[in-house]
């Protein structure tokens, strides 16, 4: 073999591998993932037995995630009708949570840029609710200070919504949540 | 004559045949040349492959940024700390949740197994062992705590080995022992806040967590 073809082959193959290898970790991989209606979750991502990709990608930042028995993390980054989340909205969570000793729901930044809100409240723990009289969710949250449990939004781009469920009975198997036992993301309207 | 005919025929043939076979041969040599290169990037693709799965079986090998080599030193004195924010000069933790707190010891299991106690509190508290390389190898909440404490002797498979060995009248059979797959970790006490006032109190609870030789 040529030395150009050797060094042809070598380029491609480190270069494609390396760049494929870099690409699958740097976010939380597609490996392992399971989606339920607007909520994203790793169920193995805490676990003993997680696979090789969520480890690269738990070794490559300070990562701690929440343990197969400690709780489960979702992610939502679109609403229900599948848009994605954007601070200029207005968005309502509401329905069910599933059995837990207790959660928080969370806004972030994709990025994990440091959010600009109007009030420091980046999240609402279940305990903080202000239920209605038959026990109900209802999280509004917008960038402008509405009536009820607001959260915070930031006055402009995309965000996430962070949903940790404290010691559930349902970690080990969350893949088969159906998505009726999780909260609604309904965009009410738009500035 | 035909002697003669025979070197001008031999002397044409040179001339006449080149022109017929480059034109015979560009497609040839094209194909070929196709066919060559087509082989060479399958061969580059499958290096690829070899190139990715090393990769990402080999980050957490060589990890120096995950959470259990920055946090290492952490936990010294025999007790959790907070890393929810992280004492200065450590790196911050990649999106804690701003409902819970955090404290970690570091361990390594070089010099004897380590004893993880805690005192349970109002508020929730888990216990995760992450190891080395990124990834949790055992997880445990306060409901499994007996009489209000929560306590597990983390160990090498060697370890347990030479402690089951040891333990002829069954003395240390009571304790709940976990092995760690790499020998150096990290212990998080994780403590969930149901209100902002209850900060206090879950950081108390977080850096209760003891963290001491077994032996």
């Amino acid at each position: 073999m040529r030395v150009v073809e050797l060094a042809y082959v070598i380029a491609l193959g480190a270069g494609l591998g390396l760049a494929s290898a870099h690409y699958a970790v740097a976010e939380r991989p597609v490996v392992g993932r399971a989606q339920i209606g607007a909520w994203t979750t790793w169920p193995k991502s805490g676990a003993r037995d997680t696979d090789p990709y969520m480890r690269a990608y738990l070794a490559r930042g300070v990562h701690l995630p929440l343990g197969a028995g400690e709780g489960l993390l979702l992610i939502a980054e679109r609403d229900d009708a599948g848009q994605p989340l954007d601070g200029r909205c207005r968005y309502t969570v509401t329905g069910l949570t599933p059995p837990a000793r207790g959660w928080s729901l969370a806004v972030a930044d994709p990025a994990r840029r440091p959010l600009q809100l109007a009030v420091a409240r980046e999240s609402f723990s279940d305990a903080e609710l202000v239920r209605d009289e038959r026990g109900g969710l209802k999280i509004i949250a917008a960038a402008t200070p509405e009536a009820g449990n607001w959260l915070p939004l930031p006055p402009s781009g995309r965000f996430q919504f962070r949903l940790r469920l404290y010691d559930t009975p349902i970690s080990s198997h969350a893949g088969e949540l159906r998505p009726e036992a999780l909260p609604r993301i309904s965009r009410v309207d738009c500035r | 004559m035909s002697t003669l005919d025979d070197p001008r025929e031999l002397h044409a043939a040179p001339a006449t045949k080149p022109p017929r076979t480059s034109v015979a041969g560009w497609p040839g040599l094209l194909g070929r040349g196709l066919r060559r290169l087509v082989l060479l990037t399958l061969m580059g693709l499958v290096l690829a492959g070899i190139v990715h799965i090393l990769a990402v079986l080999l980050i957490p090998v060589l990890a120096e940024r995950d959470a259990a080599s920055a946090y290492a030193a952490l936990g010294d004195g025999g007790h959790a700390e907070l890393v929810t924010p992280p004492a200065a000069g450590l790196p911050a933790l990649a999106e804690p949740d701003p409902n819970s707190v955090s404290a970690v010891c570091g361990y390594d299991l070089g010099t004897g197994p380590v004893r993880v106690s805690a005192q349970t509190g109002a508020l929730p508290l888990g216990l995760t062992l992450h190891r080395h390389g990124g990834g949790v190898a055992y997880a445990i909440t306060d409901r499994a705590a007996i009489r209000g404490v929560l306590e597990f002797v983390v160990m090498t498979q060697e370890q347990l080995d030479e402690r089951l060995a040891q333990d002829e009248e069954g003395e240390t059979s009571r304790e709940l022992r976990v092995v760690s797959p790499s020998p150096q970790g990290l212990i998080v006490a994780r403590v969930m806040l149901r209100h902002t006032v209850d900060r206090g109190e879950a950081e108390a609870l977080a850096t209760s967590v003891a963290c001491t030789s077994a032996d």
